[in-house]
Order: C-alpha cells, then structure tokens, then sequence
C-alpha cells in the first residue's frame, strides 16, 4: 500500500510538471481550453436559402414563402457556415427555367461561424407571372430555391 | 417542337440589393497584431478586448493563417476584428 503522504508528493509534482510543459514550451500557443473543438469548424457552406416577403432583425426571413405577387419584394437568404477572411456570396434570379436573367448581385464578406446574407429584388412595374428561381453562391457552395409569381 | 414566340419580359427596371450579418473585409481587416513568443489566442484576446474569451474572434478572422488555435508561432501577423 503506498504511503498516503507519498502519494501526495507524486501527485503534486504531476500536476507541476504538466503546467511547466505549457507555461514553458518555445512556440506560442492557443492555450484556449475549447481549442480542439474549433479545429472542427467546416469551411464556409450555404446550409440553408430562405425566401420570402420580409425579413426580420437578424437578417433571416420572417414570412417564408415561394409564391409571390406582382408587386412584392422578393427576399432570398443564404444562411452561412463556416468562416473566411473575404469570400463573396453571389445572387443570380431568372426567369422560366434560366431563359432569362432578371437580375445578379454579389456581395463580399467576411464570415465568421453562422451568418446570414439577404439580397432582395423588387420591380416597380410589377413581376410578370410566371416561374422563377434564384441561385446563391457562397466559397464553393451553390444552392437554388424556385418561386412563382401569381 | 413549335418556336417559343412568346416576347422576352423586360426586367431593365428591376431594382435590388442586399446587407449581411456578416462584416465586411475592410471592416474586419482594421488592425493587425504580430505574434511574441509566449503569446496565445486567449492572452492576445485579452490584451486587445479585455476577455480572454474572445480568442475564437481572432481565430475566426485567421483561418487562413491559424491550422491549429492550440499552435501558433512568433512573428505570424493577425487581424484583429473589432471589438
């Protein structure tokens, strides 16, 4: 049976080892307690497209739906993961299966974890009935939502 | 297969735009803070925001510089986001 006294002893010098191998290594270091679990954070991806008629404080859509009037704002959102010091998130709309393009938007950002990028068309004269899709890009995501105008 | 002769719609007056939670580069692009022996995420957090905690801001903004949080060397240069 070991001496209560002596385990004592190993026990505190273990303990004062692992802390100078830390404190004393030459490189710097994150020293973050959570560290390992960032390491796993994906590259940047569009997870999610929302559309709809408004949007809310945060960027997301608060009234989703893929059927709109002649008159409406048309909202999509591209929800986000992952981070990048620069990447560009474009928006493509067009009309009856691509013949036409309505419109194309781009905007560069800087993400960080999960965002949420809105980009948004409107026409004054009204939206010619028919069927729509838009198509978002974010790094080396893309991803297409169809909607109808009625 | 009949020829589509059904006129192209004019979209000219199409007005858009768009805004994001996310910042923009040149925002998060602000200052820099080249690493010191010694340094980690959490110590230059706390240096720059006050809050050790913050580390994974300065992580989020280098990923393209910083593989591993628990590893990083003298003489890297960070961007540091704002606070």
């Amino acid at each position: 049976m070991i001496n209560p006294h002596r385990a004592l002893l190993l026990a505190a010098f273990a303990t004062s080892t692992i802390a100078g191998c830390k404190r004393g290594s030459d490189s710097a270091s994150g020293g973050a307690a959570t560290a390992s679990g960032a390491a796993t954070t994906t590259e940047l991806a569009i997870s999610e497209i929302q559309l709809g008629k408004k949007l809310s404080a945060d960027k997301r859509v608060a009234q989703a739906t893929t059927t709109f009037s002649p008159r409406d704002t048309i909202y999509a959102v591209a929800l986000t993961q992952g981070s990048s010091p620069n990447t560009t998130v474009t928006a493509r709309w067009t009309y009856e299966d691509g013949g036409q393009v309505v419109k194309e938007d781009s905007r560069t950002i800087a993400p960080s974890g999960n965002e949420a990028t809105e980009f948004h068309i409107s026409k004054p004269s009204g939206w010619p009935k028919g069927k729509y899709r838009v198509t978002l890009t974010a790094g080396g995501s893309t991803e297409s939502k169809d909607f109808v105008v009625r | 297969m009949a020829p589509n002769n059904r006129p192209k719609a004019d979209f000219s007056d199409v007005e858009g735009g768009s805004s994001s939670t996310a910042p923009s580069p040149s925002v998060g692009a602000g200052r820099s803070y080249t690493v010191k022996k010694g340094d980690s995420l959490s110590k230059i957090a706390k240096r720059e925001y006050g809050d050790a905690g913050q580390w994974r801001r300065i992580y989020e903004a280098n990923r393209d510089t910083i593989k591993d949080p628990d590893l990083i060397h003298p003489g890297q240069v960070f961007r540091i986001p704002e606070a």
